[in-house]
C-alpha cells in the first residue's frame, strides 16, 4: 500500500500523466471529434472499428481522458500537500544551516566587497549566524511551486464544474418578441442590427431579462465579446439571421397580418390559393435585357434583399421575384413584401456565477505561482572574509549570477 | 507598406548568409558584419510592424501574416536584448535563422489589412496574442541556445563553465515563455468564455497550445525536480522547438478551428 501511495505521489507519475495527457490530446485533434459513426467508416475504412473501440472519436469526453485528468488531480493534491510540508519544516533554521556550509566560491576581499554591496543592492535581508553573515530575500519564494501546483488543482476541478454543470441553449429572436426560459424567465429583445451605421459588423441587440421573481434588468447591449448577465442567465451573443416580411391583406375584409417567414412557408386564406415562400436572397445583379442574377452569399446586412416566391392560383405555380414594396394580389390577398427583419441568435447560459469567478481566481493564482516560482526565487547567500555560498531550496539562479558577476575575483584553493 | 516588408525580409537573409559564411570560414569580420545587418534588418522590421499597425489602426496581431511577423520580430528583440546582455554572440548562430525561417512563413501569407473580426474585438486581444509572441519567442530562443549547446558539446568549443551558462539560459527562457503561454491559455480561456460562452472548447489550437504547455511542463518538472541537464535536456528543448512552430502554423494550416482567421 505504501508502494502504491508513494508512486501516486511520485513525480515520475505526474510526468507520466502529463504525457499520456498530450498523447490523446494529439489524438483529439488529429482525429475529428464528435462526427457521426457512418463518417468515420467512411473516412477511415481500415481502421475505423479500432477508433470507435478506443473512443477516439471522442476522447475528450472518453474514460480513460478523464480517468487521466481524475488521477492528475489526485497526484497534484497529494504532492502539494506533502510538498507544503517540507517547505514549512525547511523554512525554519535556514540561517543557520546556510552559516554552516563550506565556502563553495573564494574570493578577494575586494571580491567580498563586492559582494556584500551586491546584495544590500539586492535588498536582501542581512543577519549573522554563527559568526558569518547570512543574506536572505524572497523567503515566500519557496511557496512559488506549491501555489502553482494547487492553483493546477483548483483550475481543473473548478473548470470541470464551469464545464459540465451549466446549461446552453440557443435560440433565435425576432426583435420585439421574447424567449420564455423553462423557469419563467422572459429575455426581451428590443431590437438588433447586424451592421452599425457606418456598415461595420457589429451584431448588436438591446436586450431586457425579467426573472421569475419580477426582478428586471435595465436594458442591456448585447453583442460578441460582450455578454450580459442577470442572475444565474448569461446572455452571448451567439448567430444572426435575416427574416423576410410579408404582410397579407385580405381586400374582402380589409383585415391584414404581418408574417416574419425563416423557412419555406405556404401563405393562403383557402388552402388552395396564394403564395408559397421560397427564399431571401441578399442581393441581385440586373442585367440590361431585365434578367436577374441572384447572389445568395453577402456579408452583414442584406444590401438589395430579393424575395422568391411560387404564386399559385388555381393550381398553376408561377415562380415570382420580388423586392421589398412589391405587392402581389392573388385570388382576394394582397401580399406586400417588406424590408427583411434582422434577429440575432442568443446563446442562453444558466450559470453559478460563483463558479465562473473561482474559476478566475484559479488562473489569477496560477500566473502569481508560476512568476513566484520563476522570478521570485529565494536568496540565501552565506557570506564570510573569504568567499561564500549560496543555500536555500533553489540556489541556482544565485550560483549563476553571481558566477558571473564575481568571476574576476575568484580565487583558486590553492592560492 | 510591402516593400518595407520584404526589404527587411531580404536583410535578414542576408545577416543569415554572413553569419553562415562567417561560421564556416571563420571570419570573425563576416561575423560582425552579420550581426550589424541584422540589426538594419530589426530596426526595418520594427518600422514595418508601427506602420502596418498605424494603418491598420491595431495591434498587428490578427491573422496568419501578421502574427508571424510579430512571432519573427519577438525572436529577433529577443535575441538583440541578450546579446547585448550576456556580452556573447554564439547565441546568433542559431537564433538568425530561426527570425528567417517565420519571415518566410510570413511572406507566404495573405498580406491584405482586413477590418477587425467582431470576435477579435475584445480587450483580451493585445493580452492574449502578445503573450503568445512571447512565449513562442522565447521557446524559440531557448531552442537556439539548446542547439549551440549541441554544437559546442560536439566540438568541445566550450568549458564547462560555459556550458553550465547556456544550460541555465535556455531553462529561463523556458520559464518566461512558460509563464507567458500560461497567459495564453488562460486570458484565451477567460476570452473564450466571453466570446463564444464555454471557457474551453477542445478546438484543435486550444489543444496544440495546452500540448505545447504539458512538453513544456514535463522539461520544467525533470529539470527542477529530478535536476536533469546537459545533452538530453538541449535535445528536449531542440525537439520541442518544432511543436511549438506546429502549434503556430501548423494547426491553422491542416486543422479547421474556432481560431481560422485567416
Amino acid at each position: 500500500m505504501k508502494k502504491v501511495f508513494a508512486f501516486l505521489r511520485s513525480m515520475r507519475f505526474g510526468i507520466l500523466l502529463l504525457a499520456l495527457i498530450a498523447a490523446c490530446s494529439v489524438a483529439g485533434t488529429v482525429i475529428p471529434q464528435g462526427r457521426e459513426i457512418a463518417w468515420y467508416a467512411r473516412s477511415y475504412p481500415s481502421f475505423h472499428g479500432a477508433i470507435l473501440l478506443l473512443r477516439l472519436h471522442r476522447v475528450f469526453e472518453s474514460w480513460y481522458f478523464i480517468a487521466l485528468l481524475v488521477l492528475l488531480c489526485l497526484n497534484l493534491s497529494l504532492c502539494s500537500l506533502l510538498r507544503i510540508r517540507t517547505v514549512v519544516r525547511a523554512s525554519g533554521g535556514e540561517a543557520e544551516r546556510a552559516a554552516s556550509l563550506p565556502d563553495t566560491v573564494l574570493l578577494t576581499p575586494e571580491g567580498v566587497e563586492k559582494l556584500r554591496a551586491r546584495l544590500t543592492d539586492l535588498r536582501c535581508s542581512r543577519e549573522t549566524a554563527g559568526g558569518v553573515e547570512v543574506y536572505r530575500r524572497h523567503g515566500f519564494g519557496r511557496y512559488g511551486t506549491f501555489i502553482t501546483h494547487l492553483s493546477i488543482l483548483l483550475t481543473v476541478v473548478f473548470g470541470a464544474l464551469a464545464l459540465y454543470t451549466p446549461t446552453v441553449t440557443d435560440r433565435d429572436c425576432m426583435p420585439g418578441e421574447s424567449i420564455f426560459m423553462e423557469d419563467g424567465t422572459e429575455i426581451h429583445v428590443h431590437d438588433f442590427h447586424i451592421a452599425d451605421e457606418t456598415g461595420r459588423l457589429d451584431y448588436r441587440s438591446r436586450v431586457q431579462v425579467t426573472l421569475p421573481d419580477g426582478r428586471r434588468s435595465g436594458i442591456a447591449e448585447l453583442k460578441v465579446n460582450h455578454p450580459f448577465s442577470f442572475g444565474a442567465y448569461k446572455l452571448f451573443q451567439q448567430t444572426f439571421g435575416t427574416a423576410g416580411s410579408v404582410t397579407v391583406t385580405n381586400e374582402e375584409t380589409g383585415g391584414s397580418d404581418d408574417f416574419l417567414l425563416t423557412e419555406q412557408t405556404y401563405l393562403s386564406a383557402d388552402g388552395v390559393n396564394g403564395i408559397f415562400y421560397d427564399t431571401l436572397y441578399p442581393d441581385y445583379l440586373r442585367g440590361p435585357g431585365g434578367d436577374v442574377t441572384l447572389i445568395t452569399v453577402t456579408e452583414g446586412s442584406y444590401p438589395n434583399p430579393i424575395y422568391q416566391v411560387q404564386v399559385i392560383s388555381d393550381g398553376v405555380f408561377t415562380p415570382t421575384l420580388a423586392v421589398p414594396g412589391d405587392e402581389l394580389t392573388v385570388m382576394g390577398l394582397r401580399f406586400r413584401f417588406n424590408a427583411p427583419v434582422e434577429y440575432p441568435g442568443i446563446r442562453v447560459k444558466h450559470v453559478s456565477p460563483l463558479c465562473n469567478a473561482l474559476l478566475v481566481a484559479a488562473f489569477t493564482l496560477m500566473i502569481a505561482g508560476l512568476f513566484i516560482t520563476f522570478f521570485c526565487e529565494p536568496v540565501v547567500v552565506k557570506l564570510d572574509a573569504e568567499g561564500y555560498a549560496v543555500a536555500g531550496p533553489k540556489p541556482e539562479h544565485m550560483r549563476v549570477e553571481l558566477g558571473e558577476e564575481l568571476r574576476e575575483y575568484e580565487v583558486s584553493r590553492e592560492e | 507598406m510591402k516593400a518595407l516588408f520584404f526589404a527587411a525580409f531580404a536583410v535578414y537573409a542576408v545577416a543569415v548568409i554572413l553569419q553562415f559564411s562567417g561560421t564556416a570560414f571563420k571570419r570573425d569580420k563576416l561575423l560582425g558584419a552579420a550581426w550589424y545587418v541584422f540589426l538594419g534588418a530589426f530596426a526595418l522590421h520594427t518600422l514595418f510592424l508601427i506602420v502596418r499597425g498605424v494603418a491598420a489602426k491595431r495591434l498587428p496581431l490578427s491573422n496568419q501574416f501578421e502574427f508571424a511577423n510579430a512571432f519573427a520580430w519577438g525572436v529577433a528583440l529577443m535575441l538583440v536584448v541578450m546579446r547585448a546582455r550576456l556580452r556573447t554572440d554564439w547565441l546568433t548562430v542559431a537564433a538568425m535563422p530561426a527570425v528567417l525561417l517565420v519571415m518566410v512563413y510570413a511572406a507566404l501569407q495573405p498580406m491584405e489589412i482586413h477590418d477587425l473580426m467582431p470576435a477579435l474585438r475584445s480587450a483580451w486581444f493585445g493580452v492574449h496574442i502578445g503573450s503568445a509572441v512571447l512565449s513562442y519567442s522565447a521557446f524559440v530562443i531557448a531552442g537556439s541556445i539548446s542547439l549551440r549547446y549541441l554544437i559546442a558539446v560536439r566540438k568541445g568549443s566550450a568549458d564547462e563553465r560555459a556550458l553550465g551558462q547556456m544550460d541555465y539560459l535556455s531553462y529561463r527562457m523556458v520559464a518566461f515563455g512558460f509563464l507567458f503561454l500560461t497567459v495564453v491559455l488562460l486570458s484565451g480561456a477567460i476570452w473564450a468564455e466571453q466570446a463564444w460562452s464555454a471557457f474551453w472548447t477542445w478546438d484543435p489550437k486550444e489543444v496544440w497550445a495546452l500540448i505545447t504547455w504539458l512538453i513544456y511542463a514535463v522539461y520544467l518538472h525533470l529539470r527542477l525536480r529530478m535536476k536533469k541537464r546537459g545533452t538530453a535536456m538541449a535535445w528536449f528543448l531542440v525537439i520541442a522547438v518544432p511543436v511549438v512552430f506546429f502549434t503556430f502554423a501548423g494547426v491553422n494550416t491542416l486543422m479547421h478551428g474556432l481560431h481560422t482567421y485567416g
